[in-house]
């Protein structure tokens, strides 16, 4: 190597120093750290007792993981499809040649930039059985509104709904996908006497994969943490709420993580508990590109 | 020039510093309680740090609840812990087992060798964990049955019954009353509500208060577990879910959601609306009636029994001020403690709150509870107070999902406890000996 290749190798590293100390002191340490405990007892203080596989087994044998993995699942598996839809939706409707289009895209983005845990409260009054606003939406047509406060079987459902209030950022991404599909491909689709329809299916839908695998990423990912919106919902109460919802239906697996470490102060199983949810993660999103490999359409 | 310049502010700072150091203590002290409780224990803070020009005392409200400890946890961890903290007294064996307290039998015993014969004992009891002690005790309450007399006379009942002189009513007569007050709209649904047992959001109908009620034990400490289906709890149990069968378990559920939602503010609690027409709560409703709702007729008496001629029960909770791990003023923030939890700070929180003090002279002090307290303070003799094991909030948490289970009819109270039982004991078995 040359003193002057040497010397910019040098002071390259130099620069990324921060950033490559960051990332070893505050995320890789912690994550090793983590996979140590899970093999111990420990309760944040005092000495990490030594249980080889102890949490491990107590994890497969507990009713509150496999509910917790069932919760979150649920949730995810529903909300990423539903999550895409509403996204291409918003992105079409904002992609419509009016003269007003964008004051139409500032009022369909701006729900997605208010912050979540300022919706879940708003989210609470909005779902009231008798009072609410999104009660009376489902009278008007002639429907009787379901408790998604209190009815188990609807919990997770009415959280769906409210992180459809989200879709603003991914509609971006999507309207910027679908606007950089040459118009000539449409014009011609329409000589040939394609209608609307065909058109989205035939050219649209196959040119914007790209973005959606992009969204089913993303998607899945926020999906797997969901978190502010049960805290928020579940955390008031006298005493305290002790179930994450009725009969622990909002109880997500990284809720269930945050009481286990620091409701019951058991370190060691908090740990292992992430350990098992970053293979299950991982699992996930190799199954999904790999399964993407067939209907993702690049651009050649 | 510039070089002696700058030395002698360096200098100047070093000794300003020096000079701060002596004598004066800065002690930070927090807690999770809100507003109107937390108001009384700041201006208490205020009267401590005028008397005590030494020991200054930084009052803190954090995030946190009676089982949710993190913001504590994550502080003293990172050694930037308060030298004070305010604890749920039935967690302290729990936070003592897992080492984020500090231990202060030494600092009692220098202040007061017979300090426990000053507490109530079941609060000084809580108070120990493997002889030890790690928390003195601060207030304490009851729990009692209120009941709207409006409602009551509306339906069709002389309020006169609920009397506490004539003893306390059993369920049966008590369901019978509630259920004449239940009214529904056009869709079914409630619109006013007699009595939610089980309900634990505007009130306190939780396991422990039907468990004790219906004569359970709930941990066996001698033997190292918890007893979750003891024959009198599982009736218990039972109970609860019959009562919610008869009422229909999802219309409870939406008039709870409805009127009682996450988040609900006490000025909105569905009994002081006049929406339920009876629950089980404790003394510090006193002081939301007085501030929120002061033209409610109402009453209090015992908490209804199984079978005519039981005797009634109640069980009481309350808080506690403990010194977490990693203070570096323990015999100060003692100081401090000592006084909140004395006779002079208890007596000004009673005052401002109206709970209850563990202070037994105070106790017998009657100009400090005006005629509806007075009533909590009398069954503090027929009190229970919960179990202190080091695994408080799960057994707490377990229970209430059996709870849950039991009453939207998913399971049965035999199945639903022994799931507790499974869940619970092995952790348990972790801390033995108890003692």
């Amino acid at each position: 190597m040359t003193p002057a290749n040497r010397r910019n190798l040098k002071n390259g590293l130099l620069f990324v120093s921060p950033w490559i100390l960051g990332f070893a002191f505050f995320q890789i340490y912690p994550i090793l750290y983590s996979l140590r405990l899970s093999f111990t007892r420990y309760s944040g203080f005092g000495n990490a007792v030594d249980i080889g596989l102890g949490n491990f087994i107590r994890l497969f044998q507990d009713p509150l993981f496999w509910q917790a993995a069932y919760n979150t699942l649920y949730y995810t598996v529903l909300a990423v499809p539903v999550g895409v839809v509403v996204a291409i939706a918003l992105a079409l409707a904002m992609h419509q040649r009016v003269r007003e289009v964008s004051a139409y895209r500032a009022l369909l983005y701006l729900p997605s930039i208010l912050p979540l845990f300022a919706l879940s409260f708003v989210w609470v009054v909005f779902v009231n059985p008798r009072y609410g606003l999104l009660s009376e939406l489902f009278r008007l047509f002639g429907i009787d509104p379901p408790d998604f406060i209190g009815n188990p079987a609807f919990t997770k459902l009415g959280l769906v709904l409210l992180a459809q209030l989200g879709a603003g950022g991914p509609a971006l991404i999507f309207l910027a996908g679908i606007q950089a599909i040459p118009r000539d491909l449409f014009e011609s689709a329409e000589i040939d006497g394609a209608g609307a329809l065909r058109q989205f299916f035939g050219i649209t839908l196959p040119l914007i994969t790209p973005v959606i695998l992009y969204d089913i990423i993303l998607g899945l990912s926020y999906g797997l943490q969901v978190f502010t919106q049960a805290y928020v919902i579940t955390a008031g109460g006298e005493a305290g709420a002790s179930t994450a919802g009725p009969l622990n239906s909002l109880l997500f697996y990284v809720l269930y993580i945050y009481k286990t470490a620091f409701q019951y102060t058991e370190m060691g199983y908090a740990s292992a508990l992430v350990w098992v949810f970053f293979i299950i993660s991982l699992v996930m999103a190799l199954f999904v590109f790999r399964w993407a490999r067939r209907w993702v359409h690049y651009e050649a | 020039m510039k070089k002696t310049f700058l030395w002698v502010v360096a200098a100047a700072v070093v000794l300003s510093l020096a000079a701060c150091g002596g004598g004066k203590v800065s002690l930070t002290f927090w807690t999770s309680h809100t507003p109107p409780d937390s108001d009384t224990l700041k201006a208490m803070v205020d009267v401590w740090n005028k008397a005590n020009p030494a020991i200054q005392v930084k009052f803190v409200q954090v995030p946190g609840s009676e089982t949710d400890v993190a913001k504590l946890m994550t502080a003293v961890r990172g050694g930037t812990g308060p030298d004070v903290y305010f604890l749920d007294r039935f967690t302290v064996a729990q936070r003592a087992a897992a080492g984020v307290l500090t231990d202060i039998t030494a600092q009692v015993k220098k202040q007061d060798p017979n300090l426990a014969s000053q507490y109530v004992p079941y609060a000084w009891a809580e108070t120990q964990f493997k002889g030890k002690t790690y928390a003195l005790p601060f207030d304490t309450d009851s729990r009692v049955l209120y009941y709207n007399k409006d409602m009551v006379k509306a339906a069709g009942f002389d309020p006169a019954m609920f009397d506490p002189a004539k003893g306390p009513l059993t369920l049966a007569e008590v369901q019978r009353i509630a259920f004449r007050i239940n009214k529904t709209d056009k869709s079914g649904a409630y619109t006013q509500v007699g009595f939610i047992p089980y309900d634990t959001t505007f009130s306190q109908g939780w396991h422990y208060t039907w468990g004790f009620d219906f004569g359970g034990k709930f941990a066996d400490l001698a033997a190292g577990k918890v007893t979750p289906t003891d024959p009198n709890i599982v009736k218990a149990f039972q109970f609860l879910h019959d009562w919610a069968k008869a009422m229909g378990p999802q219309k409870v559920q939406t008039f709870i959601s409805t009127y009682s939602p996450p988040n609900n503010p006490p000025q909105q609690n569905p009994f002081l609306i006049g929406k339920v027409a009876m629950m089980v709560s404790g003394d510090w409703v006193l002081n939301w009636i007085r501030m929120y709702a002061p033209n409610l007729s109402y009453g209090v008496t015992y908490i209804p029994v199984p079978n005519k001629g039981d005797k009634p029960s109640t069980w009481s909770g309350g808080w506690s001020l403990v010194i977490p791990t990693g203070s570096k003023h323990v015999d100060q923030a003692y100081k401090f403690m000592s006084w909140m939890a004395g006779p002079e700070g208890q007596k000004a929180y009673t005052v401002g709150t109206l709970h209850m003090p563990t202070w037994l002279s105070l106790l017998n002090d009657a100009s400090l509870f005006d005629p509806q307290h007075l009533f909590f303070k009398q069954i503090l003799d027929i009190s229970y107070s919960r179990p202190p094991l080091p695994v408080g909030a799960l057994y707490w948490d377990a229970l209430t999902q059996a709870e849950n289970e039991v009453t939207l009819d998913q399971q049965d109270p035999m199945t639903a406890l022994q799931k507790v039982a499974d869940a619970v004991n092995p952790q348990l078995a972790q801390y033995l000996p108890l003692e």
